[in-house]
């Protein structure tokens, strides 16, 4: 066993090495393909539109829109500009999209088209460098000083929270302190009001500023941006409902635009607008992961598993358990030590335990081997050859099968119409074998080689009925060759199976 | 809970033990000594009997075979004559499908245990037989008559009818371990332990009993006859000793169980030969065939024939 290459060294590489491919290839799956852990079959999409609408000049157009910047919240599943004639620029540093045309005549309608899905939640605090220091505004006159310093005043006398949250709690009250009114204008758009808070906020040197992006709703048909502001506070910039005052970004918004920079700016163009639509559709995630590859330009997607027609998906989902169910078969054979009828009969009947459930599966398969052992003591009788015998044990499970799925579609038993999921073969084998179990070594021994091989189908099924495991073993079926490469390595096992500790127990004198 | 778990030994004892597993016994002892082409000459036991009558080793006399399903109608005609014989299959592993015929008169066959069987029954026995319904793999088998075995009156008190035997382990040529099998009245007649038939270990030096074993569990005395196990003494053990020793030049084959009776007028006889035997006989001896092994590997003289192995194990076994 000391040589070098010895077989156990070899295969602890290939499992070492089959190991760290899976975990490469988890990790590409989920954070390229955007595969999750989590049996979740279909992702919220959504599709984000800005309509870009202005009067042209007569000059060259140039159209910039700030694009958001899709960081962990969302990923980018597409990204499309609909602008006949125009040539589109990508400024990936700046977050802008440029679209480029000649003098034009008429009313001009672009559209920036993005599809998104949710990836992760986020705190809703984003690291960014800090800002220069505010400069404090200068004031007008005696009077403007005068009021921004009563209403903060009235801002302080505000309990919990931050000055920023004090002062959009002020601004917001439905009925406003005569400081307020007086300070606010009578219109009072979001956009006003930001600008406002803006303005007292830097009275106190505190840097704030405005942020434009689309708050995904269903509801949302060509509106304008919504807006949010953003202080910063410590070493963060920290989002602020501009209503409510509610600290963080909401899961559900999307920035398009921060601080200094315009949302849109047309050159060559007036009456300029942008209006937002939102629609939510939901896609499966698979299909979805391929949207993705597409995008990132990943040719690799094409030839995996998940590329396929869905019903190919559907036998491949099937396949992809069987080498965890072996494995458990092997541990339970090889290490544990407990004696089945056929090496893989547990599995198989667990298998269809999977496709009945398995309380029904349990009780069916129980009644149809009691009743099948009836048969074959009959069948002793007859003195028939043994392949004419298996054969007619067979077939009388077909009608066994057939007969309680008959009877229990008309009772309405659920349970025993589930009989015609059990492969027939193994179970006449089963039925055989036991029935000479019984003969050979007495009844003992067979309920025990029977209950054996049903202890070892139910560890299966609990193993392979879980919708987490089947679907990692699915989406990451990499691991299958961990798998692999461990069952090869159980093949080097040499140490004592768990039975044998209690074999053999007498030898080492205990009690 | 935590009591449940007692029942399971620390693996530690086991090693200190020299302990063979069944893992260990497939990986480092069967899959390196045995080779694969040389198992079909244990497996059937046609086969080895013609190779040991060929070296002048004794086996149950062939009385005819069967190996086609329109033969089992010649059955009458192979055994006329004779009263008493054995239908076993070729294949056939641990004493399964075994038939003992102790007496055949006016077209009745008596077994071994009393019951009567028809010329039916009989048929229906050796059809199963060639069908492959006892053999190893399933595949089609032959069925060998045989004459039956009349065992030693030494061990008449110590079996419960069936027949005793005894059955070494020969490792490398080296017969390393032995023990004799006794069918009790649970066992029906075979003598397979965990059937419930009882287990003795036996010295290696002279065939004398050194602990016996029913279940797994020591016991002092036959649960049937009643007779003290302790005073059991294979005689003949040399001869014993010599047949298992033969068998390794004769299969090729590392590690074996040879299985060895004792008839009343020719000695000692070899029953069958297996490349997988099983682990149990380290129960019976409360000792560990892996330190067994180890030893020969280790100590025992290479490049002896088979006489001088046996004398070398007469004088040097612990």
């Amino acid at each position: 066993m000391k040589k070098m290459f010895s077989v156990r060294g070899v295969l602890t590489l290939f499992l070492i090495a089959t190991t760290l491919f899976a975990l490469w290839a988890t990790y590409y799956k989920i954070s390229v393909w955007g595969f999750s852990f989590k049996p979740k079959k279909e992702a919220d999409v959504w599709t984000i539109d800005a309509h870009i609408s202005f009067m042209p000049t007569g000059d060259p157009i140039e159209v910039s829109l700030s694009t958001p910047n899709i960081g962990d919240e969302y990923k980018l599943l597409s990204e499309d500009v609909v602008a006949k004639g125009y040539e589109v620029e990508k400024d990936e540093k700046n977050h802008r999209i440029k679209m480029l045309s000649k003098a034009r005549k008429y009313q001009q309608d672009v559209y920036y088209r993005i599809m998104i899905y949710d990836n992760e939640d986020v705190s809703g605090k984003v690291k960014e460098p800090a800002p220069q220091k505010v400069k404090k505004p200068t004031f007008d006159d005696e009077l403007q000083e005068g009021m921004v310093h009563e209403i903060w005043a009235l801002a302080d006398a505000k309990g919990k929270g931050s000055d920023a949250q004090h002062i959009i709690e002020l601004l917001n009250e439905k009925t406003p302190a005569r400081e307020v009114d007086a300070f606010l204008p009578v219109k009072k758009t979001q956009q006003v009001m930001a600008e406002k808070i803006i303005y007292l906020l830097a009275t106190r040197g505190i840097s704030a500023r405005i942020v434009r992006g689309v708050k995904l709703s269903e509801k949302k048909h060509a509106a304008p941006a919504d807006l949010m502001l953003e202080v910063h506070e410590g070493s963060k910039w920290m989002v602020y409902n501009l209503e409510t005052g509610a600290a963080g970004l909401p899961k559900n918004f999307v920035i398009f635009q921060r601080g200094g920079v315009s949302l849109l700016d047309v050159a060559g163009g007036v009456d300029s607008q942008v209006k937002f639509s939102v629609v939510k559709s939901v896609i499966s995630s698979f299909k979805m992961a391929g949207r993705r590859a597409k995008y990132e330009k990943s040719r690799l997607f094409d030839y995996t598993i998940y590329n396929l027609p869905s019903l190919e998906q559907n036998t491949l989902k099937w396949l992809m358990i069987f080498p965890l169910g072996i494995l458990l078969v092997v541990i339970l054979r090889n290490v544990v030590g407990i004696q089945t009828m056929g090496t893989f009969t547990p599995m198989l009947i667990s298998m269809s335990f999977v496709k009945t459930g398995f309380m029904a599966g349990f009780i069916c398969f129980s009644a149809i081997v009691a009743l099948g052992l009836l048969i074959r003591a009959a069948l002793t009788r007859l003195n028939l050859l043994l392949v004419p015998r298996i054969s007619a044990v067979v077939i009388w499970v077909i009608v066994i099968m057939q007969l309680l799925t008959v009877f229990g579609y008309q009772s309405d038993l659920k349970i025993i119409a589930s009989a015609a999921f059990f492969p027939i073969i193994i179970t006449a084998w089963i039925i055989e074998r036991a029935s000479i179990t019984w003969e050979e070594e007495g009844a003992k021994n067979a309920t025990r080689q029977i209950v054996n091989t049903l202890i070892v189908a139910v560890l299966t099924y609990v193993v392979i009925c879980n919708d987490y495991i089947r679907h990692i073993m699915f989406a990451f079926n990499e691991w299958n060759l961990v798998i692999l490469a461990l069952v090869m390595l159980l093949g080097t096992y040499t140490g004592y199976r768990l039975s044998e500790l209690k074999r053999f127990a007498p030898l080492v004198g205990e009690k | 809970m935590w009591e449940y778990f007692k029942i399971f030994s620390n693996p530690k004892k086991f090693r200190e033990r020299g302990l063979l597993g069944m893992n260990a016994r497939n990986y480092y002892v069967i899959s390196k000594h045995n080779k694969r082409s040389l198992y079909p000459l244990v497996d059937d036991k046609v086969q080895t009997k013609k190779l040991a009558n060929g070296i002048n080793i004794n086996t149950p006399r062939m009385i005819g075979v069967v190996e086609h399903q329109f033969e089992v109608k010649n059955l009458p005609q192979i055994v006329a004559g004779r009263s008493e014989f054995v239908i076993k299959p070729a294949h056939g592993s641990q004493g399964k499908g075994v038939l003992v015929i102790k007496n055949y008169a006016d077209n009745v066959f008596t077994t071994a245990s009393g019951k009567k069987l028809g010329f039916n029954e009989v048929y229906q026995h050796v059809s199963n037989i060639l069908s492959g319904l006892y053999s190893l793999g399933g595949q089609y088998d032959v069925a060998l008559i045989e004459e039956l075995v009349h065992f030693s009156d030494a061990f008449q008190e110590y079996s419960y009818q069936g027949i005793p035997d005894v059955r070494l382990i020969i490792y490398k040529g080296f017969p390393i371990m032995s023990m004799m099998r006794l069918a009790t009245k649970e066992s029906d007649g075979r003598a397979n332990l965990h059937q419930g038939a009882v287990g003795v270990g036996l010295g290696m030096r002279d065939g004398k009993a050194v602990r016996a074993v029913s279940h797994n569990m020591p016991i002092a005395i036959h649960p049937d006859t009643g007779v003290d196990l302790m005073t059991l003494k294979v005689p003949f053990w040399r001869e014993h000793l010599l047949i298992g020793s033969q068998a390794y030049e004769m299969t090729g084959l590392g590690y074996m169980g040879a299985d060895i009776v004792l008839d009343k007028e020719r000695g000692p006889m070899m029953l069958e030969l297996n490349a997988r035997p099983g682990l149990a006989i380290q129960i019976a001896n409360g000792k560990g065939l892996k330190e067994a092994i180890k030893r020969v590997d280790k100590f025992y003289p290479k490049n002896l024939n088979a006489e001088e192995r046996v004398d070398y194990v007469l004088n040097n076994a612990e």
